[in-house]
């Protein structure tokens, strides 16, 4: 079963790899922080199963840590679309 | 049977997630694409985190640590989809032109193209 964690976290990051082109691509800045936001969010559960096949803990807070504060720093982004630097 | 069930979960969250990436490649504009980011997590995400929980029990380290990222996901990603979305719409990004209704414009008089808001499509 450990090995399969480890599948599912190299999936995660092969699927991650697709929105490199819309990263790279896209036209305007939205277009940009949706696809990090995605990215963002695959990396987060890559690191939960890598934790899970590794056996190792201290990689869940890692993982809690991506999730939480790539969405802070989308809504940051969107505040700084809609009304400029503080 | 627990294998099963954890392998099964799993699947079916990695083929949403790969289509809602294929969609935020294919998509047309802004708008589209950020629903194929909500769709992603909602049922990309959490399939996968619930396959964890099955996995290793929801009473072990990696379970409730796979529940706390899931009920962090399911409150904070509306809230950056919504904020995306409106933060896009004030900056006028361009509609797709095939867009069928622009409800905001509507609200604020036919006709007239209201302070804030996109081209026309």
């Amino acid at each position: 079963m450990a090995h399969f964690y480890l599948a599912v976290a190299i999936a995660e990051i092969a699927i991650t790899v697709l929105l490199f082109i819309r990263l790279a691509a896209g036209p305007t800045i939205s277009d940009r922080i949706v696809a990090l936001n995605t990215m963002s969010t695959q990396s987060a559960l890559a690191v939960l199963f890598f934790a899970a096949f590794a056996g190792r803990t201290i990689y869940l807070d890692i993982s809690l840590w991506l999730a939480s504060f790539s969405y802070l720093g989308a809504i940051v982004w969107a505040r700084y679309l809609e009304r400029g630097l503080l | 049977m627990r294998d099963a069930i954890v392998i099964a979960l799993a699947v079916v969250g990695l083929a949403f997630t790969l289509s809602g990436a294929v969609g935020i490649l294919r998509m047309p504009d802004v708008y589209s694409r950020i629903q194929c980011s909500s769709k992603t997590v909602t049922m990309g995400a959490l399939p996968v985190l619930i396959a964890l929980v099955v996995g290793q029990g929801p009473i072990s380290s990696y379970g409730s640590r796979a529940l706390l990222v899931a009920a962090l996901l399911l409150i904070l990603n509306p809230v950056a989809s919504h904020a995306l979305g409106r933060a896009a719409y004030k900056t006028r990004v361009p509609m797709w032109s095939g867009a069928v209704t622009d409800e905001p414009r509507e609200q604020s008089g036919a006709g007239d193209a209201p302070a804030d808001g996109p081209a026309a499509p």
